[in-house]
């Protein structure tokens, strides 16, 4: 039987640690993109202003709000990918799920801007498992 | 009846007292001889008089919690939510484990975020309600496997219906011989009955296992509402006591209605053999019936709603039904029903075998708060002053306890009428006085003191009452009458005990062991109250929930546009402009910086009002209270859920020692032997466990805490316990923000229970 040898060992650790580091990205490493972002702004108006207001600030109610250090504290430590699915599968209340992934994924980089995360040079993808690994972290 | 003979005391069902309450914990399942017994005891020619009129003998079904299982919603029919189970202790609480879980994401076409449903549990089998469908599924209460799953697909009278979450659950039914039933209502408001051994419809009732219950309801003067979609719907529960299933009703939210003639609501019996209706009770009366005249202008006959929405609770021995009844149309704008329109917000005790009324008492004259009636009564018996007492509770969004004797409808304790501020609504009519009871009674927070704005600093103090001065506040008023609310003017009225304060839908529960009722209550829900002329043709109303100045918002409740049937249009690709229009005459949001403190409602521990994010009145948001029913008195009150995030991470209170606030929101509990148990109603992260929800244990005397366990999200339904096979369970419904509904069992590891 073939052991396996010290390259793939180390393989393996390396593959680790590549694993690990994308564990750890969080809002803060530029996740998105202006021009994204932009584009998640006119379907936000179109979608979302209607019950989250148009500075996000939410209703009062159901319609939580979409900045500020209420909206950082409730989605503080959430894997982006489950955020996008809330989003993707309840949104918006009136017409759940009639948002392509693409458009979702606007619209989280828009609510990204908002809050004052740096754009980056990549998009927020449009994949659920690969936005699980960026982390919401309200604090730097 | 001829089989009375015996003498025995005998309760209105013409059965034995004793023997009922003795054994009707444990002949259900497997017929075990006590039930036999008790059917020898009512004699062959009881069975022959019944064969004769064609009607079975009543099997003197009534859930119980006794036996170690769970049988109905609040364990049994008097809204207890009490178990004698004492396995699971202050000592050994920390050491539950996560025994199974269900996750209900595949229950439907889309995942639910607010799973609301309290399990079954009879003969080691679980049943709930959940997903987007509202299925029905059975569990191995031990292990959580999968056993059948029912789905009932209604397609456009789904999507159609005013309350569409996966409902609170369900209702068991046996005759004690292998006919064992499940009865729940579908979104699109059928009642079904399923066998609970497979799951499978029961043909012989209603319609091949399904009663439609929008035939018979109606709206205006009688006119019947339409099938596919006509407004009417339920989340609660059946009750099922004896051989009698009452079903209440619900309709949409009441803030923003387009017609004041809305459905009219209603309370039914059905028999749980045939389906067949046993009585309707009319929560609005007509003008020749007791009541009649507290709807002026032959206003009965264009309004509606005065559903019963919450859980309906029995007193099987009395014969004797406890109807919580809600608001009429609308919620804030009553000026198309002048009068004090019974049996809106009323509490109302109907005879079991007729529907036929035996008292009332009316919580609020003439509703324009949306303060319902939220929860289950609770029965119970009791010794005041020295006299044994049958009596009702009801806990309330006012956060007071109401306490009534259930066979007069006399107040144990006096509630007084008052008076209070009239408001200047055009067409709005006013009751001069509203009802109090003791402040003794009063458990959370229903009015607004200057003493109970946010203290954690000076300047947040003073920035709190200048923020007030926007607003309409009467300090310590517990009823501010609605105000025509201006952006440019003053923005609201300030209630504190209505829409989502106090004890809302889990209600709260009766511990019989230290005849002690325990309720949850948020207490931060400060609300500003306001109306606003609607846009044109929106409304017959004149004015409904809004600003004027802001745009018109619909307001929907939990769970709308979620079923599972809605179908989902082809998503527009690659543009911004989908095209999609909205109704006619509702704006589009607008920036309005005014506008982004002055909402009412309020979640999320800090409430609508807020003072730089926090909530403008003070600490604490939600507490869990213990009140001595025999002294009608508050014992314990003590804060519920961790400090918030926002207040904890706040930047302004860096380095402040601030003490638990508890949280805001709307969770139910479960009592045992020892303890009372209930989860935190949001989520943080705090150095002590990751994101997620405490399930926390109170000793029931002291209300100390002695036990929490985490949770992945915050409870949404409440939690239950039963016993298979020697150990103690809990199972809770979690849900909310990113996480889907779940169930989640938990009991000791070996080692734990051998201690």
């Amino acid at each position: 039987m073939k052991r396996p040898g010290i390259l793939g060992a180390a393989c393996l650790v390396l593959l680790a640690v590549i694993d690990v580091r994308a564990q750890q990205r969080t809002v803060w490493d530029g996740v998105y993109t202006e021009e994204q972002a932009t584009r998640g702004e006119a379907l936000y108006g179109e979608h979302c202003g209607k019950c989250h207001g148009a500075t996000l600030q939410g209703n009062g109610e159901g319609a939580l709000p979409l900045t500020g250090a209420t909206f950082k504290s409730t989605w503080n430590g959430v894997a982006m990918g489950a955020m996008f699915d809330r989003v993707r599968l309840s949104m918006p209340q009136d017409k759940p799920a009639t948002m392509t992934r693409q458009q979702v994924a606007d619209l989280l980089a828009f609510i990204l801007r908002a809050n004052k995360f740096p754009a980056g040079t990549s998009e927020l993808a449009r994949q659920t498992d690969v936005l699980n690994a960026i982390t919401f972290q309200a604090d730097k | 009846m001829i089989w009375m003979q015996d003498g025995a005391r005998r309760n209105r069902w013409g059965q034995p007292r004793s023997s009922l309450k003795k054994e009707a914990g444990t002949f259900p399942r497997k017929c075990q001889p006590p039930f036999y017994r008790f059917l020898f005891a009512l004699g062959a020619v009881a069975l022959a008089a019944s064969i004769i009129s064609g009607q079975p003998p009543s099997t003197g079904f009534v859930a119980t919690t006794r036996n170690g299982e769970w049988q109905s919603y609040t364990g049994d029919t008097r809204g207890w939510r009490y178990s004698p189970l004492d396995q699971i202790t202050a000592q050994n609480f920390n050491d539950l484990e996560v025994a199974w879980r269900f996750k209900t994401d595949s229950l439907g076409t889309r995942p639910e975020y607010k799973l609301e449903g309290t399990p079954l549990m009879v003969g080691g089998t679980l049943y709930a309600t959940a997903g987007t469908r509202r299925s029905v599924i059975a569990l191995d209460a031990a292990t959580g496997e999968l056993l059948w799953v029912h789905r009932y697909p209604e397609g456009s009278r789904g999507a159609a219906a005013p309350r569409q979450l996966s409902g609170r659950g369900l209702a068991y039914w046996t005759d004690g011989r292998g006919d064992d039933r499940l009865l729940y209502v579908t979104p699109g408001y059928r009642l079904i009955a399923l066998n609970a051994k497979t799951g499978q419809l029961i043909p012989s009732f209603g319609t091949h296992g399904v009663v439609d219950l929008k035939v018979g309801v109606v709206y205006g003067n009688g006119k019947p509402i339409d099938l596919e979609t006509g407004e009417i719907g339920l989340h609660s529960t059946p009750t099922i006591v004896h051989d009698v299933i009452l079903v209440g009703s619900a309709m949409k939210e009441g803030m923003t209605v387009t017609t004041h003639n809305n459905t009219k609501g209603l309370a039914r019996a059905f028999d749980v053999r045939t389906g067949k209706v046993k009585w309707t009770f009319n929560t609005i009366p007509k003008p020749n019936e007791p009541g009649g005249d507290s709807w002026l202008n032959d206003s009965w006959a264009i309004n509606g709603n005065t559903g019963v929405w919450t859980q309906i609770t029995v007193d099987e021995e009395l014969g004797l039904v406890y109807l919580p009844v809600e608001s009429p149309t609308s919620d804030y704008y009553g000026a198309k029903r002048p009068g004090n329109n019974l049996y809106g917000e009323s509490l109302v005790c109907v005879d079991i075998n007729t529907g036929k009324p035996k008292w009332h008492f009316q919580l609020v004259h003439h509703p324009i708060w949306d303060h319902d009636m939220s929860s289950a009564p609770l029965l119970a018996d009791v010794t005041i002053d020295g006299k044994p007492r049958k009596v009702v509770a009801v806990p309330s969004k006012q956060a007071w306890l109401y306490v009534f004797d259930r066979i007069t409808g006399v107040p144990i304790w006096p509630i007084e009428e008052k008076a209070v501020p009239k408001g200047d609504v055009p067409g709005e009519w006013y009751a001069p006085t509203q009802p109090h009871p003791p402040a003794a009674l009063m458990y959370g927070r229903n009015a607004l003191n200057e003493d109970d704005l946010i203290d954690f600093t000076p300047e947040l103090r003073a920035q709190a009452k200048k923020n007030l001065e926007r607003y309409k506040w009467y300090p310590g008023v517990v009823y501010n009458p609605p105000i025509v609310g201006n952006v440019n003017g003053l923005l609201g009225a300030i209630n504190m005990g209505n829409a989502n304060g106090g004890t809302n839908w889990p209600g709260g529960g009766y511990d019989p062991d230290t005849r002690t009722v325990f309720a949850q209550a948020a207490m931060a829900t400060i609300a500003a109250e306001s109306v606003a002329p609607p846009p044109a043709g929106f409304s017959d109303l004149e004015y409904q929930a809004g600003v004027v100045g802001q745009p018109f918002r619909v307001r929907e409740a939990a769970g709308a546009g979620t079923y599972a049937d809605i179908p989902p249009p082809l998503p527009a690709r690659g543009t911004a402009s989908g095209g999609r229009g909205q109704a006619a005459g509702i704006a589009a949001a607008t920036p309005n910086p005014a506008a982004a403190s002055t909402s009412g409602g309020g979640r999320g521990g800090e409430g609508g009002l807020t003072v730089q994010g926090l909530s403008i009145v003070k600490a604490p948001y939600g507490a869990l209270a213990a009140i001595d029913l025999e002294k009608g008195m508050v014992k314990w009150r003590t804060p519920h859920g961790d400090t918030p995030d926002v207040v904890r991470n706040h930047p302004l209170l860096k380095g402040m020692t601030i003490p638990k606030t508890g949280q805001s929101g709307s969770v139910g509990l479960v009592i045992t032997k020892t303890l009372v148990i209930l989860g935190d109603p949001q989520v943080t992260t705090t150095p002590e466990h990751p994101r997620g929800a405490m399930l926390r244990a109170y000793d029931k005397v002291t209300g100390k805490e002695v036990g929490a366990v985490f949770m992945p999200a915050q409870q949404s339904g409440s939690p239950m316990t039963y016993m298979v096979n020697g150990r103690q369970y809990i199972v809770v419904a979690v849900s909310g923000g990113p996480y889907s509904g779940e169930y989640i069992a938990f009991s000791l590891p070996p080692d734990a229970i051998a201690k």
